[in-house]
């Protein structure tokens, strides 16, 4: 077994992990600001490959161009849905416990009605399309050009994440409630709308990635959850609520999934995924990122 | 629990608020502030603010109206960075100009921050970032200014700081609502005071008066 060889594979999960990345920055920042944790993230990212995949094949809209509808169509259907269902829980739940217990009631159900709703519409039937399926030679190696592009458009979103969140008085706002709820509404930040807001955000990111896995995977109507649990593990790796450490743990993710895939059978990819996961509860428990190391309870909701 | 309370602040007035831990001041600046949890609620009573009723806004409505509260404990964003949490305070002004303005005029007052603008405010010491907590109220150009035990935990050489700062924010015509355990030195700034005990105003009048008053050296001077 060569060096390169093994480079190879490494630098083939270093492209998927991108997309690891942006698929777990929208669900920890929905769960870092408002500790609710989204289980149908997932399928926010599975609706966003069908209307990528429905423009292209009915519409011959190119699917590069499509994040252009599927991120803001998705956020904005986040931002009504959160008004819909969580406004009311957020204002009345006293304990974080109601609150976890009850989100996750939420988006289970959520989860079941957005699979169902696609089921009905689209079938069971396996979708997809070719799109940029040609090889690309770079750095001495062979990547498909379809991955390279996803990565990059995953890289590009992400960064416009981060300059929001640090560049702009409205991303500082959603990273000061994230630290100290009662200073930030001492501040005048209306809490229910930056709430929104980041659900929206959470689930226009996660259309986005469906968006491009779309370029380089099929559908079904099920794609979703195993997504879902490929981003709890990242966010686990990273740290609850730190974007940062969702990046570097998505990029981490990828390239240990594909070595580990390399090296035993592409079915013990969610067993790899498990194992990494377990590692870091029993080692790491905060996050392998997370210099703070936040311990529960200390960065509740005042 | 807040029985009864009735107090005022006049223009450009320090007015000290003093009592022992768990007489109700903090409670009576959240109920100030729209800081109202499930278990804080006016029942009866009113507060007027230039005329105008304030009972049922929310914070944001408030800081419109020029109230900034400055919180026991600071409340500051320990991870952003000095520039950042100054910024926050004029999160509400649509106009960017003066959002801008307010801000410089902070930091002509508190001008240490201007070079470690770029720190986190989490790195402060504990004395540094009250005078954040008190520039990031101040960027919100209230016209009254509460604060919550500005001087709790500090070093006395801090304390005085912080005591001379409140000095030239009154100077600059803005009212005070000062809230403290350090009742001598709140006293001696204050214009009037009022002495809260058990959720109900037992004593007030002018702070120097109150500092001699008998009843007020006895329990908070141990005179």
């Amino acid at each position: 077994m060569s060096l390169t060889l093994l480079l190879d594979v490494a630098a083939g999960g270093l492209l998927l992990g991108g997309l690891y990345a942006l698929i777990a920055v929208g669900l920890n920042l929905q769960y870092g600001l408002m500790r609710v944790l989204n289980v149908a993230h997932g399928e926010f990212l599975m609706l966003g490959g069908y209307l990528t995949y429905l423009l292209h094949v009915e519409a011959g809209v190119d699917p590069l161009l499509s994040l252009l509808v599927t991120g803001p169509v998705v956020f904005g259907a986040g931002v009504g849905l959160h008004a819909v269902l969580y406004r009311r829980l957020l204002r009345q739940e006293r304990t974080r416990e109601e609150l976890e217990a009850n989100s996750l009631l939420i988006s289970f159900g959520l989860l079941f009605i957005l699979q169902n709703g696609a089921l009905l519409l689209w079938s069971a039937d396996i979708r997809g399309y070719q799109y940029l399926d040609r090889p690309l030679r770079a750095f001495g190696t062979v990547f498909p050009a379809n991955r390279v592009v996803a990565f990059v458009m995953a890289a590009i979103v992400t960064a416009l994440l981060l300059l929001f969140l640090r560049r702009t008085l409205a991303g500082a706002a959603v990273r000061a409630l994230m630290q100290d709820p009662v200073g930030a509404r001492l501040m005048g930040i209306r809490v229910p709308r930056v709430h929104a807001l980041c659900f929206g955000l959470g689930a226009g990111l996660a259309a986005v990635s469906g968006s491009l896995l779309s370029m380089l995977f099929e559908l079904t109507p099920f794609v979703g959850l195993p997504y879902t649990i490929t981003a709890l593990v990242v966010i686990i790796l990273g740290g609850l609520g730190s974007v940062g450490g969702s990046l570097l743990g998505g990029l981490l993710l990828g390239v240990v999934e594909s070595l580990g895939v390399y090296f035993t059978a592409p079915d013990l990819r969610m067993v790899i995924s498990y194992g990494v996961l377990a590692l870091v509860l029993v080692l790491r428990p905060y996050g392998l990122f997370n210099p703070m190391a936040r311990r529960p309870g200390q960065s509740g909701q005042a | 629990m807040l029985w009864q309370v009735s107090l005022g602040v006049g223009a450009g007035e320090i007015v000290a608020l003093v009592g022992a831990n768990g007489a109700g001041k903090t409670t009576l600046l959240r109920a100030l502030s729209g800081l109202r949890e499930g278990f804080l609620k006016l029942t009866r009573g009113r507060v007027r603010f230039r005329g105008e009723d304030l009972e049922g806004l929310d914070p944001a409505q408030i800081v419109t109206r020029g109230i900034a509260h400055v919180p026991e404990g600071r409340h500051l964003f320990p991870g952003l960075t000095v520039l950042e949490n100054l910024r926050l305070g004029g999160y509400l002004r649509a106009r960017r100009r003066e959002a801008r303005e307010a801000l410089e005029g902070v930091l002509d007052l508190l001008p240490l921050f201007r070079e470690r603008r770029r720190q986190l405010a989490g790195t402060l010491s504990g004395g540094e970032q009250q005078l954040l907590a008190i520039g990031r109220a101040l960027v919100q150009r209230p016209s009254l200014l509460m604060l919550d035990e500005p001087s709790v935990g500090l070093a006395p050489r801090m304390v005085a700081v912080v005591f001379e700062l409140i000095a030239r924010i009154r100077a600059r015509g803005v009212s005070v609502l000062l809230v403290e355990q350090n009742v001598r030195q709140a006293l001696a700034l204050a214009d009037r005071g009022y002495v809260l005990e058990n959720g109900r105003i037992v004593l007030e009048g002018p702070g120097a008066g109150l500092v001699e008053h008998p009843k007020v050296r006895r329990a908070y001077l141990g005179l």
